[in-house]
């Protein structure tokens, strides 16, 4: 929000220049004025000097105002792009960090769950690791989310299910340990939870934080409106006051106002460019960075909710059909009806000439094996092949097998999204240094503008005396 | 003396004032984080009673009258069996679902059960060994006529009931092994019927004929149905159900995977289960027969000790009847 920096100040705010001292005639009426300042006005600017001093209360009232608005208007710009890299994004990477780890537990448990005998520790690991990244992630996730209500909610479910989810899972180890089939149908329900409230929930933490970060992405790449009239009419001003007093005098230069005019015309243009370049900068943080993410995270969460169908298909023991028919559908949107388009495709069309082209072309690559594999998985376990269809899904260094590929998939996705955050720090980072001393640039600039004019009028009310 | 007293009076109206907001209602402390529900977790798809799965009404035969086994084991030329050991494999579709009878055992990844040694009983006699002779193929309980009827499998071993509608489509052996519904509840549960558990929860599978069992009872239990039988052991053990009710075939694999649980009350249905062959394949259904009149001698009695012997009690191989 930088509605704050467009509220109008009381004139002589901070920055106003002293009033001189042996202020005498108009300008120590000036001075004086306060109370009937109305009537005052309206009887001095019958005569010349009592209009040159109404304008000259004008021209610095109106420098300080424009510099007092610019000056807020920049620092609140600064502290909307400082939010986005030291809150928004990392919120968002928080919340994709809650939904991501919790679909890679919902697949992992069910692979470890499929391994004969003891489960690899490797995915006991992997498992462990997402369930500790999730907690940490939603802590981090809650601690902003007690002003956002549907945020809150949302942290709510996850923060209540997520112990009952691990104890679930636990619980169907140890069935499973034991040789007992129970130990798949607590599986099961424990994916079920995952499915019917955490994910969702996950999936909305997201999507609220991702519009959160978008919103003021937005916000710190607007138009100053407010700040840019009041500096184009302090300079229009300035110029007609000139051409006034050439007219009046003779005299062509008034060297207070021209002072004045330069600092004005200086912060138009400094401003200018640094806005423009802030605006491109932060612009391609959100292009190639944050946007791009959100199309890599939700191609990666689509393909770990597609392992984790993969996978409770063989946990359900030739009863799997609805998680195969998930599955379809989420291949679907992965890859789309052609294999090169959905949720990859259009990650890809995003980071098309980017850093991360390499790395979505190789994960298209790994989700077109990924799901050749899966097709082998399934025709071995169609056929009655079950412990043939496992060893192909689950068996992590066989060439062919879909964990590999999906393993591959998953890992090009991380790196893209890797070096999509990074375009996000580096583009909204650059943004930031573009408004390097701006703020306090502008309003010494328009404290110099408004001693300029008063100077400047002072020197013609003089010949008046 | 007035100011003494105008002091003395302004400092009593402060006590006053004090104390008067001090003993004022605080309110009640703030519930930092309020839980509405803490719900237990269900497994996928809990829904309630079915009456639409029929049981074994038709009875326009003598659905336990098999082929009689005139050949013994022998194995004549050209005969089914012959193909079979030509082709090195017997196909066997099996459930690996049920445990005790056909499930896989999650630290060998093999496959166990009573079905599973009448299969390899099968095997034996065809091939005089079992031992990498058997291709299980795990079939769910819908797929069993479609693949016998498809020939993808030589046999069916699959808790297979034996009805006349069945047997329009496919052949049986003689009854191996008889089942019936029964109830499963917590060991501490005074329960033996139906009845006892009127107004109760009560578990079972999706259109199995022990959910319309339960669903039309008089007794008035409240059905919940969910996708798996084991589904319903979770729900026991949660203690979102008060009971199972299903074949006493599957209750005995609960009741095998939780001490706390057991098998309770009589038979009150019946259930013969046969090993399912193709319809064409008759000189098969005496072969197997045959193999059955052996196992009845004393394999039938081992294999029913080792899985079932303990949860449901001693019983004998049911007699054959032959047609």
């Amino acid at each position: 929000m930088t509605t704050t920096a467009t509220q109008p100040a009381p004139p002589g705010g901070p920055g106003a220049p002293p009033p001189p001292e042996e202020g005498r005639g108009g300008i120590a009426g000036l001075l004086e004025l306060p109370g009937q300042a109305v009537r005052a006005v309206t009887k001095s600017a019958a005569t010349t000097p009592g209009r040159l001093t109404v304008i000259a209360v004008g021209l610095v009232l109106l420098s300080l105002l424009a510099g007092l608005v610019a000056t807020l208007s920049v620092q609140g710009r600064k502290d909307t792009i400082n939010g986005l890299i030291e809150h928004r994004e990392p919120l968002a990477a928080a919340a994709q960090q809650v939904y991501r780890a919790l679909s890679d537990a919902d697949a992992t448990a069910a692979s470890a769950f499929l391994s004969p005998g003891t489960e690899p520790p490797e995915l006991r690991k992997r498992y462990e690791r997402d369930i500790a990244e999730a907690g940490a992630a939603l802590a981090k996730a809650a601690s902003d989310s007690a002003d956002v209500a549907e945020a809150a909610a949302q942290v709510d479910v996850l923060s209540q299910r997520l112990p009952v989810y691990t104890g679930l899972v636990e619980t169907a180890r140890a069935n499973n340990r034991q040789g007992y089939p129970a130990g798949a149908s607590y599986l099961r329900e424990a994916s079920e939870l995952m499915r019917a409230k955490l994910l969702p929930a996950a999936q909305e933490l997201y999507r609220v934080d991702t519009t959160r970060l978008a919103d003021e992405q937005d916000d710190a790449t607007g138009f100053p409106w407010l700040a840019t009239l009041l500096v184009l009419a302090l300079l229009a001003a300035l110029i007609v006051t000139q051409v006034h007093l050439t007219r009046r005098t003779n005299r062509l230069l008034n060297v207070g106002l021209v002072v004045a005019t330069v600092c004005v015309a200086v912060s138009l243009l400094w401003g200018a460019v640094a806005l423009v370049m802030q605006g491109v900068l932060v612009g391609n943080g959100k292009d190639d960075g944050s946007h791009q993410v959100d199309a890599l995270v939700r191609a990666r969460i689509t393909a770990l909710q597609g392992r984790a169908d993969e996978t409770l298909t063989l946990v359900a023991r030739g009863d799997g059909g609805g998680y195969e028919k998930d599955f379809t559908g989420l291949a679907l949107q992965l890859v789309g009806q052609d294999g090169r388009s959905g949720l990859l495709g259009e990650a890809r069309d995003l980071a098309q000439g980017g850093d991360a082209a390499g790395d979505v072309e190789k994960a298209s690559q790994a989700a077109a094996d990924w799901l050749k594999a899966h097709k082998e998985v399934r025709r071995h376990d169609d056929a009655g092949e079950y412990s043939d269809a496992v060893k192909l899904a689950i068996e992590q260094k066989r060439p062919d097998g879909a964990a590999l590929a999906f393993q591959h998939l998953d890992d090009k996705l991380q790196d893209a999204i890797n070096v999509g955050r990074q375009a996000f720090l580096d583009g909204t980072r650059g943004g930031d240094r573009a408004l390097t001393l701006l703020a306090p640039g502008v309003a010494i600039l328009a404290v110099v503008a408004a001693a300029g004019a008063t100077m400047g009028i002072r020197e013609r009310l003089r010949e008046y005396r | 003396m007035s100011k003494r007293r105008f002091v003395r009076s302004g400092v009593l109206l402060a006590a006053v004032a004090v104390l008067a907001t001090a003993c004022g209602s605080a309110g009640k402390p703030v519930d930092p984080a309020p839980v509405s529900d803490a719900a237990w977790p269900q497994p996928a798809h809990v829904a309630g009673g079915e009456s639409g799965a029929g049981g074994s009404s038709d009875t326009s035969c003598n659905p336990l009258a098999s082929l009689a086994p005139t050949g013994g084991t022998a194995i004549p030329a050209g005969s089914t069996m012959a193909k079979i050991r030509e082709r090195g494999k017997l196909i066997a579709g099996v459930d690996q679902t049920t445990y005790l009878f056909g499930s896989r055992n999650p630290t060998t990844g093999n496959l166990e059960g009573f079905d599973i040694d009448m299969v390899n009983k099968i095997a034996d006699a065809i091939f005089g060994g079992h031992e990498g002779k058997v291709q299980f193929r795990a079939i769910t309980s819908s797929q069993r006529e479609d693949v016998l009827i498809g020939h993808d499998v030589d046999i069916v071993v699959r808790t297979y009931s034996i009805t006349c509608e069945r047997k329009k489509k496919v052949n049986f052996s003689s009854v191996y092994y008889v089942a019936g519904q029964r109830i499963l509840v917590p060991k501490e549960k005074k329960v033996s019927t139906l009845a006892d558990l009127s107004g109760k929860r009560v578990c079972a599978a999706k259109k199995s004929t022990p959910l319309t069992k339960i669903t039309t009872d008089p007794a008035k239990v409240v059905p919940v149905s969910v996708d798996n039988w084991s589904d319903c052991l979770v729900m026991l053990q949660q203690g979102q159900v008060e009971a199972v009710s299903t074949d006493d075939t599957i209750l005995a694999g609960m009741a095998e995977q939780d001490p706390a649980l057991a098998v309770v009350g009589d038979r009150f249905t019946t259930e013969n289960y046969g090993v399912g062959i193709p319809k064409d394949a008759e000189d098969m259904v005496r072969f197997v027969n045959a193999v059955l009149e052996d196992v009845r001698k004393s394999a039938w009695q081992a294999s029913y000790q080792k899985w079932v012997g303990v949860p449901l009690g001693p019983a004998s191989p049911p007699n054959p009847q032959y047609q």
